[in-house]
């Protein structure tokens, strides 16, 4: 008796110690309820990397940077832009996996609770990305389009193999994912580059976005683009573009394509 | 009563601001030598067994501020102060003389503390002219040298001063503490502010380049050119030769302007309103003019040998 | 063990906190995805695109002289600061260090290729240096979480570049990263505030893949006089005397005004002023330029 009461004492003043549980907070009704971060808004790109691919077409033949396969070299020494504006193409550097590195400006909305919307006001093209979209919506969708079908999610806590576990050396919940991940197939082919550096229609891209506010208040996001697209690429081609956020829609110049 | 107790409690806080304005912080070096941060510039102490060196004693307002940094590193913290070295003649430089040593002196004659400075210090002081002669300044001096390097050991380390001839001034001295492997620099390098030449007390440009070149040549850095022999600067944050090649550099480049302007026949304002160290002047505090000025009398007269 | 020690235990591990963190360890690859010819064989003399310096950066790096690497001994082993390595010969290792007692993260240590430098980042809430203490190429760095990023501020750096063709970065510099990992990618974000020499932050971002497979060899480097010049000598370029500001101008068909950067240049909009843009029939400078060995000239 005197054992149990003893424990039972032990017991009640860790207890009271470690007090009651948290309450576990309700999950979200939806992604945008669920956002970590807040992408809305009005952003600028800041073109401080890649200047002379970016702010101007570059000469033909120019594909510093980018690793493409001997196929994709041969596809982008034929880029003729006459031949893609007599064909209606002009939007082929426009694609997905090219139209955040123009430099241009974006709107990001919440189009419907699930629904990240990004407008972009340089060729005039508009992204959706779906939360909770199942995949096999994405590849029910038939042929494919500039901004191909984007399946996004605010990224999970990194895990380790098994699920979380407290206690001593357990496997543990990581920190809170602030960003977003964003996977678009079912793209229609395109350009990497103004000059004509291909994707293929099989291209997989996966995106990061990560929000950050900078020491003067200004926030700013990065987004990190992975395009894989074996046919032309001899490894996945990632860069990472930055963009600042403007209070409002100056400069927000809608402008259509150019294929030169 | 509550106002009262604001009002004292605010005084404080203001007091406290003031105090941290005038305090002189404490700043490690290596081996026995330490840096000693203060509002009128650099104090570089050198401490052990037999005693302490002082290099620039700043002012005499601020020798009791000093002598309390010394205590704090002391061991005993009665240790006295027997060697005071002056880098130059300028007053935040030597007018503490006096004060700190009668706050941290010895009285046994045997430990009498000795003032060293180059000859053309002392005859500076003593010259006659108006607002040359500092009278005290001039005769807290008590030992001068005129062959370079002076030089004794002290504390396990030789100690050397070495004369840096018409640089910021024609008594000019750098102390090298051999085995701590510090440089004392005093004001021929001054990583802040563009540096003064004294151009009435016998300073040049030329001097001083090949006073920042003897300090290079002395300093070995430590790898991948950073650390190694630290060097403790008249004004500003501690050095080591990086730093002082990106100073040397500055004075090379913006010399180098001035040259080329003098020798298409530029008058001084003309090469003033050039702006020969314009992509300097936001990096380096003081008169851009004022130091174009120099840079360009220093020229135009040619160097006595 | 009897019942009664297992109850305790159980009740005293239950409700646990957790440890919110993200692990960077590893080595890492750069990606020259991005300005693979400005950061893998260097950028071209008078090439200041993509960066918002003002005209004291402008003629600094108009004065540069190549020269200065060689002929002054100190240049030859001086190493990119911490926020330039990032964008150099960047591959790279990355460990935590746990204190023993109480397992909690203290810091991260980097090793780069170049000139082996390396980094600490605490994250022990320690202060940084006061303003009179020595400055060093890798700078006094600290970091916090912002969920599963880890920003980093450094400062205590060192004089450097903004980029190696004789653009400055200041010694009042504060650079401030954030690192994200995604997967076995690595993004780190560098902003740059510099009061002497940018007239806005400068921001860039870099990409690392996790390569378990990476050896770090020796950088090494050893000084020493290579050219017969007078002691002292620091090549420079007389205002207005460089030759060859306009050879990029020329190269790439650019205006020569925006080759000279500034923060104007940067923006969409500056798109508008670059009629006069032509560009050369056919690439043949970098045409291909991934890694160290396919970055060729022609």
């Amino acid at each position: 008796m005197t054992k149990y009461l003893l424990t039972w004492v032990a017991v009640a003043t860790a207890y009271a110690q470690l007090g009651p549980a948290p309450a576990k907070p309700k999950p979200p009704r939806n992604a945008k309820e669920a956002a970590p971060v807040d992408f809305t808004g009005y952003w600028v790109s800041v073109v401080t990397e890649d200047w002379r691919w970016r702010m101007v077409t570059p000469a033909k033949g120019d594909f510093a940077s980018i690793p493409l396969t001997a196929e994709g070299r041969k596809l982008g020494n034929a880029w003729d832009p006459a031949k893609d504006e007599a064909a209606g193409e002009q939007c082929r550097a426009y694609g997905a996996p090219a139209v955040m590195r123009i430099p241009g400006r974006l709107h990001l909305t919440w189009a419907d609770d699930n629904t990240l919307q990004i407008d972009t006001d340089q060729g005039t093209q508009t992204r959706l990305l779906h939360f909770g979209a199942s995949p096999n919506k994405s590849t029910q969708s038939g042929s494919g389009t500039w901004q191909g079908y984007s399946i996004a999610q605010w990224e999970p806590p990194v895990r380790g193999v098994q699920s979380p576990q407290q206690g001593l050396g357990a496997t543990r919940e990581g920190a809170r994912g602030r960003s977003l991940e964003v996977v678009t197939t079912l793209l229609r082919p395109g350009y990497l580059r103004k000059n004509g550096p291909p994707y293929s229609g099989n291209t997989v891209l996966k995106e990061f976005f990560d929000l950050s506010v900078e020491r003067n208040g200004d926030p700013w996001f990065v987004v990190t683009t992975i395009v894989e697209d074996p046919q032309n690429l001899t490894e996945p081609f990632v860069t990472s573009t930055n963009f600042k956020k403007q209070r409002d829609a100056a400069g927000f110049s809608p402008a259509a394509c150019s294929a030169r | 009563m509550k106002l009262l107790t604001f009002a004292i409690l605010c005084g404080s806080c203001a007091w406290g601001q003031v105090q941290s304005q005038d305090a002189v912080h404490v700043f490690p070096v290596q081996g026995n030598v330490s840096m000693l941060v203060g509002p009128g510039g650099n104090t570089t102490v050198q401490m052990g067994k037999e005693g302490i060196v002082v290099v620039d004693t700043q002012t005499a307002a601020v020798a009791p501020q000093v002598m309390a940094a010394i205590r704090k590193l002391a061991i005993p913290p009665d240790t006295p102060i027997i060697w005071v070295i002056n880098t130059s003649l300028d007053a935040d430089h030597i007018s503490g003389n006096e004060a700190l040593l009668r706050l941290g002196g010895s009285n046994e004659a045997s430990l009498r503390a000795r003032v060293i400075t180059h000859e053309n210090v002392l005859n500076r002081l003593v010259a006659a002219g108006p607002g040359q002669a500092r009278v005290a300044d001039a005769a807290s001096i008590n030992d001068t040298y005129f062959r370079s390097p002076k030089d004794f050991l002290f504390n396990g380390e030789a100690v050397m001063v070495y004369h840096i001839p018409a640089a910021h001034t024609d008594g000019d001295s750098i102390v090298l503490f051999r085995r701590s492997d510090v440089i004392s620099s005093g004001d021929i390098f001054t990583p802040d502010r563009y540096p003064v030449i004294d151009l009435a007390n016998g300073g040049s440009v030329q001097g001083l380049l090949d006073g920042l070149n003897k300090i290079l040549e002395m300093a070995v850095a430590g790898k991948y050119q950073e650390g190694g022999t630290f060097v403790v600067p008249g004004h500003g944050r501690l050095c080591d030769e990086a730093d002082v090649v990106e100073f040397r550099d500055m004075v090379a480049i913006i010399r180098d302007r001035v040259q080329d302007m003098l020798k298409k026949g530029m008058a001084l304002e003309q090469v003033k309103a050039a702006k020969p160290s314009r992509d300097y002047d936001t990096q380096y505090s003081g008169s851009p003019d004022v130091f174009v000025e120099s840079i360009y009398k220093s020229l135009a007269t040619p160097r006595k040998p | 063990m009897s019942k009664a020690t297992v109850l305790v235990l159980s009740a005293a591990l239950w409700g646990a906190p957790a440890f919110a963190q993200v692990d960077f360890s590893g080595e890492w690859a750069p990606l020259y995805h991005e300005n693979g010819p400005e950061r893998l064989p260097g950028p071209e003399l008078g090439d200041y695109t993509e960066l918002p310096i003002n005209d004291a950066a402008r003629l600094r790096a108009d004065s540069w002289d190549a020269d200065r690497i060689s002929v002054v001994e100190q240049y030859q082993c001086r190493p990119h600061g911490s926020d330039y390595a990032l964008r150099g010969l960047g591959n790279m290792r990355v460990w935590r260090e746990i204190d023993p007692a109480t397992q909690r993260l203290v810091g991260f240590h980097t090793h780069m290729l170049a000139w082996d430098s390396e980094r600490t980042i605490y994250m022990d809430g320690r202060a940084h240096p006061p303003e009179y203490a020595n400055h060093t190429w890798q700078g006094f760095s600290t970091a916090v979480w912002e969920g599963n990023m880890l920003t980093v501020t450094t400062t205590h750096l060192k004089e450097n570049y903004l980029r190696r063709n004789g653009v400055p970065r200041s010694d009042q510099a504060i650079v401030t990263e954030h690192w994200m990992r995604h997967g076995d990618y690595l993004t780190v974000v560098t902003v740059i505030d510099d009061p002497v020499f940018l007239t806005e932050p400068l921001v860039r971002s870099d990409n690392w893949y996790l390569d378990p497979g990476q050896h770090i060899g020796i950088f090494g480097c050893e000084h020493a006089p290579e050219l017969p010049k007078p002691e002292g000598a620091v090549p420079n370029h007389l205002p207005g005397t460089n030759p060859y500001l306009r050879e990029v101008s020329e190269w790439y068909g650019l205006p020569y005004e925006a080759t000279r950067g500034g923060a104007e240049t940067l923006y969409p909009e500056y798109r508008l002023k670059l009629n006069s843009y032509k560009a050369p029939p056919k690439c043949d400078r970098y045409c291909t330029c991934t890694t160290l060995f396919d970055c060729q000239l022609r």
